[in-house]
């Protein structure tokens, strides 16, 4: 009875606690979300009326060389961030987890992560300028590239700022990889050191296939991050020289506010949606069957 | 073996307090006595010099004003607006509670770039553009689903007894919200407000989008814009521009890093 009468008290109003959230979605992310896919069919400047264009803009995509471009730059993103710092993350995590003095010695990978993109662009802007605090060590150590302009040319100032990305990002990778460490139970892996399992063997027999689950979330959130990347970059190269460095979310910001062909940005847009929300899928499936068992 | 452990370690420590340290060099060293060919030694302590010196150039007073109420402002209108939600879906048993879910917690799955364009005629129209009202508007849109997400988990760990027992004592239901379910839920409203206060500090492609005078505009944009005028010229000046604005997010990442480390796993954008 009790139950039935908070049911009926509680149905009433339900309503008017979930709209506020509900309605500033809508607005504010929903309604833009419908634009923008209507505008990536059309030519639209801002200013005249939208005019139907069908696919021109999503061909164009494909077919200009400043476009294709970007997409190969942001092709090279995902994969150096699915690589480098995914990697570090798993080594950083595995040495230093059951460490006397683990926390501390992951500390130093840790505070980069607390830096916003827009400072790790400055900071990497200035260690790679021409003869700066890079060329510098290279030259102390007589390596080559002393006097390299790292950001001067394609593709080699995206891997540079790949680099300064990886320096951010590790990190986080660790923390998320010790977190999957600290869920696997201690008794097998004990036994597995008794049958004298050690160094790599008990990693790649006992501990890497108990942490698929976390490496999927980790790889999940790398692809999307790097679809993404538009602040380093920004800070950075602007996206150059000329269009060499940009990536798509670059060409969809200038393609929209430099130069007012708001279709095309539109389109990249949401080519990005598309391929953000398949690789979203991957990790999303365990985070919701996760909070499915614990709630 | 724990011997080569520590020792990776320590390297691989080393080579990334590296950057940190020719930051913080750097950031120290006068105008004049900045010199390309000597960044790693240091020289010289004119850092509180060059934060003035930033602080002036990039106005960067004003925006910290300004990205300070952003970053107050609108996680806790967020955290509000989706612990009702949670509420609604959970407690209240809100009918078809879990489509509402869906379509909220459905707001994050687009990138930013896909409601910019809208957003910015949108606002033009609207006389929000480049206004604090628009700028706290459109953070705390962005902060609502992942605040739902976690507050309906949160909610859902709580015996339904609690409430029962509320509305048996003639408690009204916004009472019950406001100093039952609000109260019990602070540890979750802390995590969600640290993550999302993080991430508008540290937003740039909202602020280069929606706001163009000082007293707006957040203060990443304003650190791009430092560094594109004074670029070259005064490299100590941009890299304590750089320090200062990331002070805030280090300090409270070393303050808080459960949450920030809860939070990712819970799939923060």
């Amino acid at each position: 009875m009790r139950n039935r009468a908070a049911d009926r008290t509680g149905a009433r109003l339900a309503p008017v606690f979930g709209l506020p959230a509900a309605a500033v979605v809508a607005v504010l992310l929903y309604i833009p979300f419908l634009w923008t896919t209507y505008i990536s069919f059309t030519n639209y400047d801002g200013l005249a009326s939208p005019v139907w264009a069908g696919l021109a803009n999503y061909k164009a995509m494909f077919s200009d060389p400043d476009l294709t471009g970007a997409l190969l730059n942001t092709l090279l993103w995902v994969v150096g961030l699915v690589t480098l710092p995914v990697a570090l993350g798993l080594l950083v995590a595995v040495l230093t987890y059951g460490h006397k003095w683990g926390t501390w010695l992951r500390l130093p990978f840790l505070l980069p992560y607390a830096i916003s993109g827009v400072a790790v662009g400055v900071i990497w802007g200035f260690v790679l300028q021409p003869d700066g605090a890079l060329g510098q060590v290279l030259g102390f150590f007589g390596l080559p590239g002393a006097h390299a302009g790292w950001l001067q040319a394609g593709p080699g100032n995206t891997l540079m700022m790949i680099v300064a990305v990886t320096w951010q990002a590790a990190g986080v990778n660790a923390l998320l990889f010790v977190v999957g460490l600290q869920s696997i139970p201690g008794e097998p892996l004990e036994a597995a050191r008794l049958d004298g399992a050690e160094g790599f063997s008990l990693f790649r027999y006992h501990l890497w296939p108990q942490l698929r689950p976390i490496t999927t979330v980790v790889i999940g959130l790398s692809i999307v991050a790097s679809l993404k990347t538009f602040d380093v970059v920004w800070v950075m190269t602007q996206g150059g020289p000329g269009t060499s460095s940009e990536t798509l979310a670059l060409s969809m910001y200038k393609e929209t506010f430099v130069l007012n062909d708001y279709g095309q940005g539109a389109a990249i847009a949401l080519f990005l949606s598309v391929v953000t929300f398949a690789a979203s899928i991957l990790y999303l499936r365990y985070q919701l069957g996760d909070s499915r068992e614990q709630g | 073996m724990s011997k080569v452990k520590t020792g990776v370690l320590l390297v691989l420590g080393l080579i990334w307090l590296a950057p940190i340290y020719l930051l913080l060099v750097n950031a120290s060293k006068s105008i004049d006595g900045y010199d390309a060919k000597t960044v790693w030694k240091p020289g010289g302590f004119s850092l509180f010099t060059n934060f003035g010196d930033a602080w002036n150039k990039a106005a960067l007073g004003e925006t910290l004003v300004a990205t300070t109420m952003y970053s107050v402002i609108a996680p806790v209108l967020a955290v509000l607006i989706g612990a009702a939600v949670g509420y609604a879906i959970v407690v209240l048993r809100l009918k078809h509670g879990f489509l509402w879910f869906v379509f909220i917690f459905g707001g994050t799955i687009f990138p930013l770039q896909m409601v910019l364009m809208p957003l910015f005629t949108g606002y033009a129209d609207t006389g929000l553009y480049d206004t604090r009202v628009g700028m706290i508007i459109v953070y705390t849109a962005i902060s609502v689903p992942f605040s739902a997400f976690v507050m309906r988990n949160f909610f859902t760990g709580i015996a339904r007894s609690v409430f029962e027992a509320a509305i048996v004592d003639g408690g009204g239901l916004f009472r019950i919200f406001r100093s039952i379910y609000l109260p019990m839920a602070g540890s979750a409203l802390a995590a969600i407000f640290i993550l999302q206060a993080t991430f508008i500090w540290n937003d740039l492609l909202l602020g280069l989008t929606l706001s163009q005078s000082d007293s707006v505009r957040p203060i990443m944009p304003a650190l791009t814009g430092l560094q594109s005028t004074y670029g070259g010229a005064a490299l100590p000046t941009v890299l304590a521009g750089g320090l200062l604005v990331s002070l805030p997010t280090v300090i409270l990442f070393l303050a808080a890093q459960r949450f920030f480390s809860r939070g990712l796993a819970l799939g923060q954008f």
